[in-house]
């Protein structure tokens, strides 16, 4: 749909258009531009942008003299077991709450988008303080649990969405022609919904890869420790490094970058419905 | 799955069917949200030590105590304009990039694409590469600023009278991807024969955006606007990142912080609930406020 015409105002929309992209990409192409140089290079006046002499060496250091891969590994790992548990959870809630009428089935739906509305502040502490009496603080547990209480009713909502866009008429007529309503579900519905279903798992997986504050407060020991508050910590070292620090950097984004590039054009549904956080 | 089929057994009505699927997720939203969140507010009664196991009931005096803090005041007022600075910009800014990426142009798939980058990138990564740029012995920005004569020497960001500055731009580039995508999809659902009216009529392009664009965007501003400020008023790991997680800011030291380092640096954890027990009172007579002022029913549509 072309709403405005002539020259002028085609040169100030791809002008815009370019800037837009450039304020957005410009910070991460610096940190692997920076990831890239030696020391020296780092620091150089004036900066380059191109770095004269790449070298991967930030990140080989990053694998030898820190943690980085500990909290890797045990970041994939809490990641993945809050996708696990909270996908389980809430794809049968969200199942149940598009095709069954159930008295309080609105309350329910509106009680899920109002947990979107708690800080985080107002649920850590006591989290913490539960986390002691339970004596899970310092736990992979805990950090899989606290991490559905922000990821549970993110991909309830988002795959509530999902769920409502596949017509209860093809579940009916396979149920029609004898089907029972468990086969009914897994052979029309789950093969409509997977694609909502990976693309809801991917957001929460970013969305727990990103916490920040429960892993904070929650995890002491290094060993445990995800990436977030692993290289704050290589941050608030005495003297900053930022060549490794920007190694870091990358290695964080490009997981969540690539699932996000994979899964981006399913984003507009959800977002129109409601399936957001941040 | 087929280990069912055919078994007579007693059939369960849709309502207790519907009913047992959503019961896991109520299970676990109850033990990890409500019941901290109403645990919260029990602690919020209590003198209660972060770490050690007892406690002491003492009423509305933590309450008291707040309103007597000094430190409280301060940290709710940097809130009010943490929150309202960043959110105003990024419905600003958002709302004029919607547009832009709303007009056909070769390439708009892959721009709008790279436009939602900061928005999914981690904060911490996103805390550190400003940091970086803001850097005021090597950073980028300096640099160029001193190199253009833009800046007479170079600016330090992170210093007590820049610091709130340089915090709200860096959290608005990471948040305004939010507005923008909110605002595409609500323009992609415009009917264009409204415009095709307007240009009959007449309409410049100002009154097109007043009158046809500006209102059917009326619902979904009224979300968006009452989601961000709620989510900046709150934000907790952005604000600690760029202040106390490196040693510095106290001029940032929003409520969310104050919150955080009563209970996790000085140990009150009852006080510390208060702190977040208030945040959550305000932000909720704050919506029905908000709601009140600007809601109208027709705006749903």
């Amino acid at each position: 749909m072309r709403r405005l015409q002539g020259p002028l105002w085609r040169a100030f929309v791809y002008a815009a258009a370019l800037g837009l992209a450039a304020q957005a990409v410009f910070p991460l192409l610096w940190m692997l531009s920076t990831s890239l140089k030696p020391p020296r290079e780092v620091f150089a006046t004036p900066p380059t942008l191109v770095p004269a002499a790449p070298t991967l060496a930030n990140f080989v250091r990053l694998f030898e003299e820190t943690a980085f891969l500990t909290y890797f590994l045990n970041s994939i790992l809490v990641s993945g077991l809050t996708v696990l548990l909270t996908m389980a959870v809430g794809a049968s809630g969200a199942y149940s709450l598009t095709r069954f009428a159930f008295p309080g089935r609105e309350t329910v739906a509106k009680l899920i988008l109002c947990t979107y509305m708690f800080a985080p502040i107002m649920i850590v502490i006591p989290i913490y303080i539960l986390a002691r009496r339970l004596g899970i603080v310092n736990t992979h547990l805990a950090l899989v649990l606290s991490y559905s209480s922000f990821c549970l009713p993110f991909s309830l909502w988002l795959l509530r969405a999902f769920f409502r866009g596949i017509p209860v008429e093809l579940e009916e007529a396979a149920q029609v022609d004898g089907a029972g309503r468990a086969r009914a579900v897994w052979h029309v519905v789950v093969p409509l919904a997977l694609p909502g279903v990976i693309a809801t798992s991917i957001f929460t997986f970013t969305l727990a890869w990103n916490d920040y504050i429960f892993t904070r407060i929650l995890v002491a020991s290094d060993e445990l420790k995800t990436l977030p508050v692993g290289v704050q910590d290589l941050f608030s070292a005495a003297v900053v490094d930022w060549g490794l620090i920007m190694a870091a950097g990358m290695l964080i984004t490009i997981p969540a970058l690539a699932f996000f590039m994979a899964v981006q054009r399913h984003l507009v549904a959800g977002w129109g419905s409601g399936g957001l956080k941040g | 799955m087929r280990a069912g089929v055919g078994r007579p057994r007693r059939r369960l009505s849709p309502a207790a069917l519907g009913f047992l699927g959503v019961l896991p997720g109520l299970v676990l939203i109850g033990a990890l949200i409500l019941y901290p969140v109403g645990y919260a507010g029990w602690l919020s009664l209590h003198d209660k030590h972060s770490f050690f196991p007892t406690e002491q009931f003492i009423g509305l005096r933590n309450y008291v105590d707040v309103a007597h803090d000094e430190e409280f005041w301060d940290s709710l007022w940097r809130g009010v304009i943490y929150a309202a600075g960043t959110t105003a910009l990024q419905i600003a800014l958002g709302v004029g990039a919607a547009l832009v990426l709303h007009q056909p142009f070769p390439g708009r798939t892959a721009v709008r694409a790279l436009v939602l980058f900061p928005y999914m990138i981690p904060t911490i990564v996103a805390v550190v590469v400003w940091r970086w740029l803001l850097n005021d012995t090597y950073g980028l920005v300096d640099y160029l600023l001193v190199a253009w004569g833009l800046a007479r020497q170079p600016v330090v960001w992170l210093s007590v009278d820049y610091i709130m500055a340089s915090l709200i731009v860096m959290s608005v580039w990471q948040f305004t991807p939010f507005v923008i995508l909110s605002v595409l999809a609500r323009l992609q659902t415009v009917p264009p024969e409204l415009y095709e009216a307007a240009r009959v009529d007449g309409a410049s392009a100002w009154a097109r955006f007043r009158h046809v664009t500006l209102p059917q965007l009326k619902a979904v501003l009224f979300v968006v606007i009452l989601l961000r400020g709620i989510w900046m008023f709150t934000k907790f790991d952005t604000v600690w990142l760029w202040g106390e997680g490196a040693g510095a800011g106290r001029e940032i030291r929003t409520l969310p912080i104050y919150a955080y380092m009563r209970t996790f640096t000085y140990y009150q954890a009852g006080l510390g609930s208060a702190l977040a027990v208030i945040m959550f009172l305000m932000l909720m007579a704050a919506t029905l406020v908000y709601f009140r002022l600007f809601w109208r029913e027709e705006d749903a549509a």
